[in-house]
């Protein structure tokens, strides 16, 4: 019998520059910035609402524990000073255009995630500049120049890495992973803050008895793909801080969606309906956060055989609030029920996008 | 059970019963037929639970009554795939024993289902009760079911609403369909018994299966009805559907009484160079615009990528003699219409940009409300 072939050498070394910006309480900064009377204090935006849910906290309410997407009810028990305003979508689009016009200064290689947050590759880069670092403390300055707002920087030489490191010196800092910091960086990181990790997958982890980075790094590759199949040499690579993924220019984003894996398999349409939320909170956090929702709900439903079945449905319109989307989602798992198997996983994924950008439909309507 | 049925006789009533069986079946038992054998009698149900189609087949020859339920599709597939001409045997010893289906020399076995499983749809009281020439029921549909909406958040329009009222003084029985870009109208003679009825909500899909049975018969269907369940009887076949339980728009708003640019054109030239311009353009909606002058219309499209085409309709088939105006429709919304139109199509506009009026020059039972796109 072959002896198994030794666990692949690690590719070239690594060559690129990427920058990961971070706005700061993005949308909290923008409320205080342009109302003077909400400075200094713990400003929530979002619904107030019983099903509200906080989209941005100012740095003053996170001292209390309140952060993105926690339910507003929460929030308010954890800070009963809490002042909540209303999310204007129009004014952080305006302000993510101009932090854009920076960067686009500067690489065309820009991978916006979402209104306040961007990778950047400056490998390449238009004024020639050689140090990332000097050019990402150029971009945060112009920034707090041109908007009055405070952004974070991450430099290394992946988009994972640049993106840990942003979140190192959060707000109004800027970090840096060299390629020699960057395994140490990840040793002691645990396995849920890797990229493409997830509850589920922290969990498999956890029974595994990989905690940390120095746990997964320490598993071969074999193991790694035994467990996690196609996901394995991800992990493989990611735990030794590599991480290829190249920045993407103008990906057109096709569709926002959300999945949750669950611990334990779900057989009724109540227990399916709660698990549903948190990820219709996720999916419709994410559209208001980059300004975008879509006509086309879809629905996917995982069993525990790992047979998959999926359900959609496409309206005239884009859908227009998280109420809906969550009635639609509904609608398309009502019917699911009753389930030929426990339900190991869930997603819901809205597709047929539309930014507002496009025209308004030309076929005019009946006033039926 | 057992009995003896020539293949043509069951085919028949297989293909209306399996019809409203839904493919995708999260329930088994939906999935089968139901089969009683019983006073001479063989009778077959298939149901979706909104629907019960129920048949009796005459010329069967029972030698054991009984019944069992089997997979109406595989059933449907396994019949129709038979020499014409056969003999059928159908024979099931009860129980869970499978059906064993015998004709010539090809015999199958097929798993059953238990009868108790199967769901009746209980019809309650159905107070309205009149009979309609099958003739006026197929007219009422085929003029208003391209307009049933398929958007399932305006439930209230996925089906046709069916009503008793007036127009211009003669009663009449009325069905109206919408999907909020386009509206049709439709109205037969009122029958005798309608007089009392509710409006209600006939459901896309049953307006699809009754109208597949209605092709079949030139005699009256019956139509009893309550406000929650309809059942049409046609010939030996009924048809029992739950109503959508919503409230129908109040249409008559939408509907524009004071359109006074009136264009008539021969409905054949008109639908074909619609056909043929519409070619041009890339877009799903194939937007064509109708540029009038006296007696004369211009069709044209535009696409950004393929260029542009037009055609020009003069005095020989139309008639338009008012101020020029410039609309735009998307093609095949002004084809579902012109379809229905036997000879001339009459446009009755108000402005580039409000509903349009559309009938049949000669039919003005129908009319058609058309909103018009950007162009």
């Amino acid at each position: 019998m072959a002896s198994p072939a030794p666990d692949p050498a690690p590719p070239a070394p690594p060559q690129r520059k990427i920058i990961h910006i971070d706005m700061d309480a993005f949308f909290a900064s923008v409320e205080q910035r342009d109302d003077p009377a909400l400075r200094g204090r713990p400003v929530a935006v979002g619904g107030s609402r019983e099903r509200g849910v906080v989209a941005a906290a100012s740095y003053e309410a996170r001292k209390f524990g309140v952060h993105s997407a926690m339910p507003s009810v929460t929030a308010r028990r954890k800070c009963p000073e809490l002042v909540f305003v209303k999310p204007r979508f129009e004014v952080y689009k305006a302000v993510s255009l101009q932090i854009r016009a920076i960067f686009a200064e500067h690489t065309p290689l820009i991978e916006p995630l979402s209104l306040d947050e961007a990778y950047l590759d400056v490998t390449e880069n238009l004024q020639g500049i050689a140090s990332a670092t000097e050019i990402a403390e150029r971009i945060r300055a112009a920034i707090r120049a041109t908007t009055g707002l405070t952004a974070s920087a991450g430099v290394s030489y992946n988009k994972f890495l640049a993106k840990l490191a942003s979140d190192h010196r959060k707000p109004n800092g800027i970090f840096v992973i060299t390629p020699r910091m960057g395994p140490a960086f990840v040793e002691d990181l645990p396995v849920g803050k890797f990229h493409g990790v997830g509850p589920a997958t922290t969990a498999k982890m956890q029974a595994l008895g990989i905690h940390t980075g120095l746990d997964l790094r320490a598993q071969p590759m074999a193991f790694l793909q035994q467990h996690f199949g196609k996901a394995g040499p991800h992990y493989y690579w990611i735990s030794r801080g590599i991480d290829e993924r190249p920045v993407r220019a103008n990906r057109e984003r096709k569709s926002v969606g959300a999945e949750n894996t669950f611990a334990a398999d779900i057989n009724s349409l109540a227990k399916a309906r709660e698990a549903l939320q948190p990820i219709i909170d996720k999916v419709w956090r994410h559209c208001e956060s980059v300004g975008i929702s879509g006509r086309t709900v879809t629905l996917k439903v995982k069993y525990a055989d790992f047979s998959q079945v999926t359900r959609s449905r496409t309206g005239t319109a884009p859908v227009a609030s998280r109420a809906e989307l969550a009635a639609i989602s509904d609608a398309l798992l009502v019917p699911v029920f009753p389930v030929p198997r426990g339900i190991r996983l869930l997603g819901v994924t809205l597709s047929a996008l539309d930014d507002g950008s496009r025209p308004p439909e030309p076929q005019l309507s009946l006033a039926v | 059970m057992k009995f003896t049925v020539e293949r043509a006789i069951l085919l028949k009533a297989l293909a209306h019963v399996q019809s409203v069986v839904e493919r995708r079946n999260t329930i088994p038992i939906l999935a089968n037929v139901l089969m009683e054998a019983k006073g001479g009698v063989l009778k077959l149900t298939a149901t979706d639970m909104e629907i019960a189609v129920v048949e009796e087949v005459p010329g069967v020859q029972i030698s054991r009554e009984g019944r069992t339920t089997a997979p109406a599709a595989t059933l449907y597939e396994i019949v129709r795939k038979l020499p014409d001409g056969a003999k059928v045997e159908l024979d099931h010893a009860g129980g869970d024993a499978p059906l064993s289906l015998r004709a010539g020399r090809f015999n199958t076995s097929l798993s059953v289902l238990p009868v108790e499983d199967f769901p009746s749809m209980t019809e309650g009281k159905l107070p309205t009760k009149f009979n309609l020439p099958a003739g006026q029921l197929r007219d009422l549909i085929d003029r208003t079911r391209f307009a049933i909406s398929t958007e399932e958040t305006r439930y209230y329009l996925n089906g046709i609403y069916l009503h008793a009222t007036e127009s211009e003084g003669v009663k009449v029985l009325r069905a109206v369909a919408t999907d909020g870009h386009r509206l049709a109208r439709v109205e037969e003679p009122l029958p005798d018994g309608a007089a009392g009825m509710p409006g209600v909500i006939v459901p896309r899909k049953t307006i699809n299966e009754l109208r597949k049975l209605a092709e079949e018969t030139q005699d009256e269907i019956e139509v009893r009805l309550s406000d929650t369940k309809v059942r049409f009887g046609i010939g030996p076949v009924s048809l029992t559907s739950k109503l959508i339980d919503g409230t129908f728009p109040e249409y008559e708003r939408v509907i524009p009484r004071g359109n006074d640019k009136i264009l008539k054109v021969h409905k054949k030239e008109f639908a074909e160079a619609v056909g043929r311009v519409a070619a041009i353009s890339s877009e799903r909606s194939k937007p064509v615009k109708l540029s009038l002058d006296r007696n004369l219309l211009v069709l044209s499209a535009a696409s950004p990528e393929q260029g542009q085409a037009q055609e020009e309709l003069d005095g020989e088939v139309v008639s338009y003699d008012n101020t020029p105006l410039e609309i735009g429709f998307q093609a095949r919304y002004l084809n579902d219409i012109t379809d229905q139109i036997i000879d001339t199509v009459q446009f009755e506009f108000a402005d580039g940009s409000a509903p349009t009026v559309v009938r049949d020059a000669a039919k003005p039972e129908a009319l058609y409300v058309l909103m018009p796109m950007r162009v």
